[in-house]
């Protein structure tokens, strides 16, 4: 009876950050990997994989902060090929912790100019939601795996 | 006819933790360059930590890491208690050392078996592993789970430990949790074997003297002892810095280490070469097949040292969950609110040192050395030697790309270099 679903392309992404959110993944996977395998292909992870087309997304889920231009066109890139964008962790959904840079003093922010217009970094690190539109958020620092699974697993029904 | 003009750039080196770019230059059949660029943008933990409350700092700190984050955590709740005169319970530096063996367990296993492993069988990942390989993914999962599990009992999660704090822990080992534990950790045991009889089997080698640099932990346990090295040197941890010279490295966003003036490595390799004598009997008594290789110059041999450092991490927490009582305890609390002190351990890459200063409470000044950082000028000259070695090979220019891509990867991974932390406190100011 069954006819093949097909699966849903999946890709995993670091912007600016710790890369805990996709390291707790990795924990998360422990028990959940081989099931969801079923259900989606990991096309884009660079912890795992070297190959790295991530045209036709079903499911882009996104860690970090937008914190320089580099970030923001890679993060306009991945929308562009998304279908469904998912922020991980509270960095993606509100810049913070990784963007700490934000909440500096005047001398502090002088302190780091320097290396930020060097490295064309943006006046501030930004959240997901505030370069690109987001569909869905995932809250935690990292992720919360109860939250994560449920609702990775709403997209990939 | 093989003086040929190579430029091959690697972007985005994969299956590592963190970014970061190879540039690698042969002019006329000859290397002229090769550059190793950390990617990562800084997040100025140097400035965040500033004026921070000490019982604070160990968290913000743990996020400069996701994978190693109990690494940080731990050394830079040493260096709190160090300088503030705290000195945690004998029951507090046992859970410490679970916690740093659940970091073990799983950091190592997800760097063997998802980032080297696929170079070994010439696939991409993991997940393409031919039908009679497959049970080799489930085995890498539980692994993996073993060592997550033994983070959530004793510090609460594997990332961002929420129970490990300065003086102590926040909450007791649930004790009817301990039998289960100890029995999933003995289950993965043979897997481990299994493991390690992969590395000790793989032919890769890549032999170049160098020095190796470790503390020396009487139990094998990752957190106190003396710094030795392979040269001869014995030295206090909190004397370090006498013995690191930072080096600024072109091209790059963060700054390499030399050790008394020359290159070395930091990380499993460098503790298996120095204190194996000081692993748990049992590891030393199923692995010793194993063991009979080090010291060993193969910097590939870091990856069966990593294996070996999974069996250990098994094997004592299997002791040391057997033989604790875990009561509960108030924390140890500081004696003074102002000083300098030094905290130094073994993370999973090698060897890690904060420098801490504390005025009335709060953080003033903070200095790490990371151990990929350690590592940077070691590994580019290994590059350097595989590329020597490919030019005089004499293979046509076509494939030579080929195989130095091939070859550089895998070098780089046998390192498991750690980008999320290398490009962090670059600048080193000591006044
Ligand atoms: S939310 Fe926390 S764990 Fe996730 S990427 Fe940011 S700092 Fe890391």
């Amino acid at each position: 009876m069954a006819e093949e679903q097909v699966k849903k392309r999946v890709g995993i992404f670091s912007l600016t950050c710790d890369e805990g959110c996709s390291i707790y993944l990795t924990e998360i996977f422990n028990q959940k990997l081989l099931g969801w395998l079923e259900r989606a292909d990991l096309v884009y992870f660079l912890s795992v994989k070297n190959k790295t087309d991530f045209s036709g997304l079903d499911i882009a889920l996104v860690e970090g902060v937008v914190t320089s231009q580099k970030d923001k066109e890679e993060l306009e890139k991945i929308r562009s090929n998304a279908r469904v964008l998912i922020a991980m962790g509270t960095c993606a959904m509100s810049a913070l912790p990784s963007g700490q840079r934000n909440t500096f003093t005047p001398e502090q922010k002088e302190e780091i100019r320097e290396h930020t217009e060097t490295y064309g970094f943006l006046p501030r690190a930004l959240a997901l939601k505030e370069v690109v539109k987001v569909d869905d958020e995932i809250p935690g620092c990292p992720i919360s795996e109860e939250i994560f699974i449920k609702t990775f697993e709403r997209y990939l029904t | 006819m093989h003086s040929c003009n190579l430029d091959i750039e690697i972007n985005k080196l994969s299956k590592i933790e963190g970014h970061a770019d190879l540039d690698i230059r042969i002019r006329n059949g000859k290397l002229e360059e090769v550059t190793l660029k950390v990617m990562e943008n800084v997040r100025f933990f140097n400035q965040a930590v500033q004026g921070k409350s000490f019982a604070s700092v160990p968290q913000l700190v743990s996020r400069i890491c996701g994978t190693c984050s109990i690494a940080h955590l731990t050394a830079c709740i040493e260096a709190v208690e160090k300088t503030l005169g705290v000195v945690p319970s004998a029951q507090t530096v046992l859970l410490r050392k679970l916690t740093m063996y659940s970091l073990m367990i799983r950091d190592h296993a997800l760097h063997l078996y998802f980032f080297v492993l696929p170079d070994l069988f010439g696939i991409d990942s993991i997940l393409d592993l031919a039908d009679d390989k497959k049970e080799l993914i489930h085995e890498a999962l539980h692994v993996k789970e073993a060592g997550n599990n033994l983070s959530k009992l004793v510090a609460g999660r594997a990332v961002h430990a929420p129970y490990e704090q300065v003086g102590g822990f926040s909450h007791e080992i649930d004790p009817s949790r301990v039998p289960i534990l100890i029995s999933e950790l003995k289950k993965v045991r043979p897997s481990v074997l299994k493991l390690m009889d992969i590395f000790y089997n793989c032919s890769w080698k890549l032999e170049r003297k160098t020095n190796f640099v470790a503390i020396a932990t009487p139990d094998f346990s990752f957190l106190e002892g003396k710094i030795k090295s392979t040269s001869g040197s014995v030295i206090e941890e909190k004397d370090y810095w006498d013995h690191l010279h930072n080096v600024v490295l072109p091209y790059s966003q963060a700054s390499g280490f030399q050790f008394e003036g020359k290159e070395y490595m930091v990380g499993a390799l460098a503790r298996m070469n120095l204190n194996k004598e000081s692993l748990h009997p049992s590891t030393q008594k199923d692995a010793a097949k194993y063991l009979a290789v080090f010291p060993s110059d193969n910097i590939f041999h870091n990856n069966l040292a990593q294996a070996i450092e999974i069996l250990h991490s098994l094997d004592h927490s299997i002791e040391l969950l057997r033989s604790g009582e875990f009561k509960k305890e108030e924390p140890a609390k500081p004696t003074r609110q102002s000083g300098e002190g030094v905290g130094a351990i073994e993370a999973p890459r090698g060897t890690l040192y904060y420098w801490m200063a504390i005025d009335e409470g709060r953080v003033r000044y903070l200095n790490l050395v990371i151990p990929t950082a350690q590592n940077l000028i070691n590994m580019r000259g290994d590059i350097k030697k595989i590329v020597e070695d490919a030019c005089a090979s004499g293979v046509f220019p076509d494939e030579l790309e080929e195989k130095i891509r091939r070859e550089a990867e895998k070098i780089i991974r046998a390192y498991d270099p750690c980008m999320s932390c290398a490009s962090h406190f670059l600048r080193v100011n000591l006044n």
